[in-house]
């Protein structure tokens, strides 16, 4: 029994850590979100849109990053589609 | 010259108008000629709290509409001169809130107060926008719980983008208030401490304030909870108040108060 009841006590995870790596990681991706321009998930529709009429790619095989260089914005594209089309 | 500071948070609830209400009486104490503006149009809450509410003729969308002067919508504090609040309109709709308005107010009080404190709705839409433009500096208070943390991570990006001193090439000096802390459930891990929320924000602390029942009993008498010294919340606002001037102070409430053997007998105020 208790043995039983450390074991249990091993496994609890505090609520305030779970809070705080919680927090640290939608942070991680809000704060992203927020340097990228507000046309960014509408541009990335259409070019899916796009590309996916021509390609047999899936969802997964188009990769569109943005990023902040120090004078410019950067889209970068990354396609693949199976070989065999 | 005037300082301009904006009292903000994003969420609603975490304790702006409370924190805002006991500052800004603080600077008074202190001496400085301090004034207060509500921007919660439609909502507003820092009267009720200031204890004035049954003293406004006329609100902020008077003043800027022009149907009333400056000095016909300010009103003075009952209990300590050099301390005026601005109340915020109850029935008007927002669309008078303008940018030029708010700018000719602000620059008028600034030649008659050394504080101009902006009580910031909850939100991101215009009265909060509005309320952070001008400020030169920015009090950001934060409950230790993640949707506050969260919000109040936003508004930090909103002041380092949206603001005047922002489009000057500018950071806004922001500092963290966290407020409704409770030592013992940090020591329990079922809340998150200061470090955890001073990291996840990073930017520095001005002040923690501990849940207390003084704060509700103060609001219910429209008294700012800074007015009672005797309590854990008051002496938290004088800290924080002090430190938000430059002097160095302990962090009297962030950790939990070794009782001594009178107040375990008799219980301490909390």
């Amino acid at each position: 029994m208790k043995m039983f009841k450390k074991l249990f006590e091993r496994d609890e995870v505090h609520s305030a850590d779970v809070a705080r790596e919680r927090l640290k990681l939608m942070l991680s991706q809000d704060r992203l979100q927020r340097q990228q321009p507000d046309f960014l998930p509408r541009l990335q529709k259409e070019l899916v849109d796009v590309i996916r009429r021509y390609t047999q790619s899936s969802q997964d095989d188009i990769q569109i990053s943005c990023h902040a260089l120090p004078q410019r914005s950067q889209i970068e594209v990354n396609v693949s589609w199976p070989r065999n089309t | 010259m005037a300082k301009v500071v904006v009292i903000t948070s994003g969420k609603g609830g975490v304790g702006k108008t409370t924190s805002c209400a006991s500052i800004g009486t603080a600077l008074a104490m202190q001496g400085f000629r301090t004034v207060l503006i509500d921007f919660d149009v439609g909502l507003r809450n820092l009267d009720l709290v200031m204890g004035c509410e049954r003293r406004v003729v006329y609100d902020l969308i008077n003043v800027l509409s022009g149907e009333a002067k400056l000095s016909q919508a300010l009103i003075k504090d009952k209990r300590l001169d050099g301390l005026y609040m601005l109340p915020a309109s109850q029935t008007r709709d927002k669309d008078a809130l303008t940018l030029e308005g708010v700018e000719e107010i602000i620059n008028e009080l600034k030649e008659d107060f050394d504080y101009i404190l902006c009580d910031s709705p909850a939100g991101i839409e215009r009265g909060a926008l509005l309320a952070m433009y001008f400020a030169e500096e920015a009090v950001i208070v934060t409950n230790p719980e993640v949707s506050s943390v969260r919000d109040s991570d936003r508004i930090i990006g909103l002041l380092d983008s949206k603001t005047r001193m922002a489009e000057q090439g500018q950071a806004v000096p922001s500092r963290l208030l966290i407020t409704r802390y409770n030592p013992e459930r940090v020591e329990q891990s079922e809340m998150m401490s200061v470090k955890d929320i001073e990291e996840i924000l990073a930017i520095p602390l001005v002040g923690v304030v501990p849940e207390s029942e003084a704060v509700l009993k103060a609001s219910n008498q429209g008294i700012p909870v800074v007015h009672d010294q005797e309590s854990d919340a008051g002496q938290a606002y004088s800290d924080m108040t002090a430190r938000f001037l430059g002097e160095e102070r302990d962090m009297r409430f962030a950790e939990i108060e070794k009782k001594g053997f009178f107040s375990r007998m008799f219980g301490g105020r909390r």
